[in-house]
């Protein structure tokens, strides 16, 4: 049979697409929503898109590692590559010495492209019945030059370039200097007023980064009620603004109570995880347990998951990949049967692992 | 480990990052919270007085010296390295209420010791309640040992107990204390002991939360015997009770935990430090046995599974297309006499080979069931 290219039936497929957006940095996506890159790209194919504009992102982090400096890293190089107003607030007396450890993207000589590498065959044969209906299909190659990506590539390891900082509006406040709540809430709120949110046209989205909001050295670390109701507040003007807040927290160090009811106040939940260093059992359980870093686990978000725990690896190094978690071949002399979908058994300390 | 977490306290902080620390943690089963402390101090002035480390010199604070600490490290001053010099100040911190002043105190007092050049100091502080009669928290010594030295280093930091200084601040003075003192690019690194039974869980999980080690004592695992006579239980229980487990967990640059753990005897003055003996019984790991599989492929094999025509490669060189057809017909095996409501399966063994005849459940079923879906196979 010979490969037929163009289709006789009647229906024809309107390959348009979304309309592109001229800002650079936004993304449309269905129902009307506005997505802003995380900086991550795998997290943006997780997530359907990026981060919706108008929502509040909650990062619930682990005391033993510090992975959740990375997830706000690459969110906030983003915002500056796109050249989108920054909010950042930490628990440190010097919040504007955390600018200096943003990573750079990656240059496009790079080998950015992993997809290729994957699907190319590297000496492996493979017996399809359909190939012979194919003949080469290009992908689409090249974009515009100068015109700037939706998500790039963060190298982990080369700072942020000066020129990116310069004319843009950084805001960079530090939670242990404020004892109360109140002057940064103004402060919030004096920089989401520069982004209302009218319908229809958009001129720039805004960012705000939160570290560490109830680090116990924050005076009002001990304020439950007063730190909801400031999220609470938060999460109302990011709403009617076009930004996006990222706020981590450290949950353990929390009651309970208030830890349930911040998670429940976020529009999207994430967490992370350490894993333990050189764990026999992690590493018979799971493939690639020598790269990983962390792990990421998605608990709210507003598109419907295969798998919601991630591992986080660092991709030579540089770069934050997330990859599914994969099983690694089961020893057949250990006599442990696993299922084939869903929690594995055997393992005490691995914790709650969703494939 | 003993000696990796001596060593990272020795080594210390790298620019821009924040200083390690150390958070020592022990409980009312195993209260060797102490012994263990004054061993790291011990490991570290050593380490500082033989310019091994990166601190220049160690700044102690303490109310009483109730542990005799300023004896003890000069005399391992002297065993160590006698030839420079070791001075002893001491100066007053009265009220250790007061965190900013005495954070500002303590960066004062080791800035005047530290001249120029990039040297940092160490400093020390317990808050013991005094033995001797001292007011319980009025009163406070500072004490620095200087060791001069030329050497480009940096400080450390150890607060004893943190306990007390909870009694009367707040834990988020503490916790900014600390973490002031660890971003302070003149403190080389910091280290504490907590008592965890005095304290509600979340102060103990916020010094947790700032420390970038974390070393717990444990009592040993009660060995259950059978009860003995009483002489024995106890000389037994005594044993034990001067041992204990350390546990330290480390949290590594790149995110992972590495946990450690050992026993410790404490006897007279000193604490010993020992592996994991094996009667523990706890780590009864089976060793992963050998695959019984030979997964390898030798030369031979490799060359002739290249040489395999996989079953849709050839389809598009030209040749015409040979579906494999390895049934035989449909009507050799049908009965049509009598429908059976199973179907029943038989070999016929006369042949020499294997062949299936099958009843049909019924005449209405369709014939596209009776195919064989590995028909398009092209072999």
């Amino acid at each position: 049979m010979a490969a037929m290219k163009t289709r006789t039936s009647s229906f024809s497929r309107n390959i348009s697409g979304a309309p592109t957006s001229p800002i650079p940095g936004l993304k449309y996506g269905p129902n009307g929503t506005i997505f802003v890159s995380s900086g991550i790209s795998d997290l943006d194919k997780i997530l359907g898109g990026g981060y919706p504009l108008g929502s509040l992102v909650v990062v619930m982090e682990d005391s033993e590692a510090p992975h959740h400096m990375l997830l706000l890293r690459n969110f906030m190089s983003q915002g500056l590559i796109h050249k989108q107003p920054l909010l950042y607030a930490s628990p440190s007396s010097d919040p504007r010495a955390f600018l200096g450890t943003l990573p750079s993207p990656l240059s496009s000589k790079d080998d950015r492209s992993r997809d290729r590498d994957a699907e190319q065959e590297k000496g492996l044969r493979i017996a399809w019945q359909y190939k012979k209906y194919f003949g080469d299909e290009q992908k689409v190659e090249g974009r515009g030059d100068g015109k700037l990506e939706y998500c790039n590539d963060f190298d982990l390891r080369k700072p942020l370039e000066r020129y990116f900082f310069s004319g843009q509006s950084i805001d960079c406040i530090s939670l242990h200097d404020n004892p109360s709540l109140y002057t940064f809430r103004d402060r919030c709120s004096a920089f989401l007023a520069q982004l209302p949110r009218y319908d229809g046209k958009i001129t720039s989205a805004g960012r705000i980064a939160i570290q560490s909001f109830c680090s116990p050295q924050c005076e009002f670390s001990n304020m439950e009620w007063g730190m909801l109701s400031f999220i609470r507040y938060l999460k109302s003007m990011v709403r009617s603004s076009n930004a996006v807040a990222v706020l981590t927290f450290p949950h353990s160090l929390v009651s309970p109570s208030f830890s349930k009811r911040l998670q429940h106040l976020a529009d999207t939940l994430l967490s992370v995880r350490a894993i333990q260093d050189e764990d026999k059992e992690l590493a018979k359980l799971l493939t690639g347990y020598q790269d990983m870093v962390g792990l990421l686990n998605i608990h709210k978000v507003p598109v419907i998951l295969d798998a919601t725990t991630f591992s986080m690896k660092l991709q030579k190094r540089r770069s934050l990949v997330l990859e599914c978690l994969n099983q690694a071949p089961v020893d057949c002399s250990s006599g442990t049967s696993y299922a084939t979908s869903g929690s594995c058994s055997g393992s005490s300390t691995s914790g709650t692992l969703d494939f | 480990m003993a000696e990796s977490v001596s060593r990272a306290l020795r080594d210390g902080a790298l620019d821009g990052e924040h200083a390690p620390a150390l958070a020592i943690k022990d409980s009312g089963d195993s209260p060797f919270g102490l012994a263990v402390f004054s061993h790291v101090l011990t490991q570290l002035a050593s380490n500082v007085l033989a310019g091994k480390s990166q601190s220049r010199f160690v700044v102690l604070d303490c109310y009483t010296d109730p542990l005799g600490w300023k004896e003890r490290l000069m005399e391992c001053g002297s065993i160590t390295n006698s030839s420079p010099k070791v001075s002893v100040n001491t100066s007053l911190c009265k009220d250790i209420r007061d965190l900013d002043k005495l954070f500002s105190l303590i960066l004062q007092q080791g800035k005047g010791f530290l001249g120029e050049g990039k040297s940092r100091f160490s400093v020390a502080i317990d808050s013991e309640p005094g033995l001797s009669g001292r007011k319980a928290h009025g009163g406070g010594s500072l004490c620095l040992i200087d060791e001069r030295a030329d050497l480009d280093l940096m400080s450390n930091l150890s607060l004893g107990k943190v306990s007390e200084m909870l009694r009367h601040t707040s834990t988020s003075s503490v916790a900014g204390l600390i973490s002031n003192l660890r971003s302070h690019n003149l403190v080389s690194c910091v280290f504490w002991l907590l008592h965890s039974d005095f304290h509600e869980i979340r102060v103990a999980a916020a010094l947790e939360y700032l420390s970038s080690m974390l070393a717990s004592i444990e009592q040993m695992t009660r060995p259950n015997d059978v009860p003995r006579d009483n002489s024995q239980n106890i000389s037994l229980l005594e044993h034990n009770y001067r041992r204990g487990k350390f546990h330290v967990r480390f949290k590594r640059r790149n995110g992972r935990v590495r946990v450690m753990s050992e026993e410790f005897q404490v006897e007279q003055s000193r604490i010993k430090f020992m592996s994991v003996s094996s009667e523990d019984g706890t780590i009864a790991q089976s060793l992963v046995p050998k695959v019984q599989f030979n997964l390898q492929l030798s030369e031979k094999e490799k060359v002739d599974r290249a040489k395999v025509v996989l079953p849709f490669e050839h389809q598009g060189n030209g040749r015409s297309i040979d579906i494999y057809d390895g049934r035989r017909s449909l009507n050799d095996g049908k009965s049509d006499t009598m429908p059976a409501s199973s179907e029943k399966v038989q070999t016929n063994e006369d042949s020499g080979r294997g062949e299936i005849i099958y009843f049909r459940d019924s005449d209405d079923e369709m014939p596209d069931s009776d195919e064989d879906p590995d028909d398009d196979l092209d072999i």
